[in-house]
């Protein structure tokens, strides 16, 4: 069902890559990870606190923009596409170890456990960050913001090495995918 | 004498955990100091005063937030938001956790002077912040 491919399937001509990734999904990620990189780096300076919490409210932006566009964007940014139960997760992560993974050309359910995780830490920490900053609360909270950044590196590290691995395994660079928005044609899957 | 600097660095870590108020905090740092130099003589409330207002190698002091008066409150440099007392005499939470004492000595040594601080730094201007009263600003 994942890979029903949006355009017409025709063996004798068909394209070599198709496009899955729309041009405000790739915005999305990569201001995001930039955003989340940019906040990293400036979370332990006093000179930087105005870019640090500035970085927070944009990313809070594109949060709120991926959430909506999660509803109602094309087809392969659409939550209802990609977000799957546990046993869906657990089989794909079998077929990973079993050598022939399943193949999925929107994001496949490990993928999208990810951008789960990712979308909800950050709102997390965001709200605790704003909250730190406005003075609500005291010292526990600056370390629930902490921890929460420190939950979503972890995530981001996990995700990093999760398309590495199917980037290897599908024979397919998928951070290439992710900036042109195109992926190799269903057709010319193995 | 090694077992001696190794048995005063590892009072120095352990004494804040076992009952942590701004004095045990202080005899720790200088604990860790003596550890560093045998010849250290004790925090110096005095230097601590001028260590905290001296502009440091990044155009910032300490009393670029904290202002020179401890014992009233303090303004960020670069948001303008308040900053709560830093003299434990004016703010009882101040200094009454080692954990979080050594987290904002960490950041701020390295904004004020792009390294972190010394025990013998942060020993000298905890002697300060402790020796001063609470007075009107």
């Amino acid at each position: 069902m994942n890979a029903v491919t949006a355009t017409p399937a025709s063996h004798e001509a068909a394209p070599a890559t198709v496009k899955v990734w729309d041009i405000l999904v790739r915005v999305f990620h990569w201001s995001f990870a930039a955003c989340f990189a940019g906040a990293w780096l400036t979370a332990e300076s006093e000179r930087w606190r105005d870019v640090h919490v500035l970085l927070g409210y944009t990313m809070l932006g594109l949060v709120a923009f991926r959430l909506l566009w999660g509803l109602v964007g094309p087809r392969h940014a659409r939550f209802t596409s990609f977000v799957r139960g546990p046993a869906a997760i657990a089989r794909y992560l079998r077929s990973l170890l079993s050598g022939r993974p399943e193949h999925h050309l929107g994001h496949n359910p490990a993928g999208a456990v990810a951008i789960v995780l990712l979308l909800a830490s950050a709102l997390a920490a965001i709200a605790s960050g704003w909250a730190v900053y406005e003075d609500i609360g005291g010292h526990w909270l600056e370390e629930t913001h902490e921890f929460l950044a420190g939950a979503m590196l972890a995530v981001v590290g996990v995700h990093l090495a999760g398309v590495a691995v199917a980037s290897w395994l599908h024979r397919e660079n998928l951070v290439a995918a992710m900036l042109t928005g195109r992926k190799k044609s269903p057709d010319r899957q193995p | 004498m090694r077992h001696l600097a190794l048995s005063l660095f590892l009072a120095a870590g352990a004494l804040p955990a076992a009952a942590e108020t701004p004095k045990v905090l202080l005899d720790a740092y200088a604990a860790e100091a003596r550890a560093e130099n045998p010849a250290f003589a004790g925090a110096s409330a005095e230097r601590g005063r001028a260590f905290f207002t001296k502009v440091q190698g990044k155009e910032w002091s300490c009393a670029s937030c904290h202002t020179s008066a401890p014992s009233a409150g303090g303004k960020h440099a670069v948001t303008g938001k308040a900053i709560a007392p830093l003299a434990p005499a004016a703010n009882p939470e101040r200094f009454a956790s080692a954990y979080k004492a050594e987290k904002w000595f960490r950041r701020n040594c390295n904004d004020v002077l792009g390294r972190e601080c010394t025990a013998r730094e942060k020993g000298d201007v905890l002697a300060w912040l402790l020796a001063v009263r609470q007075e009107a600003p």
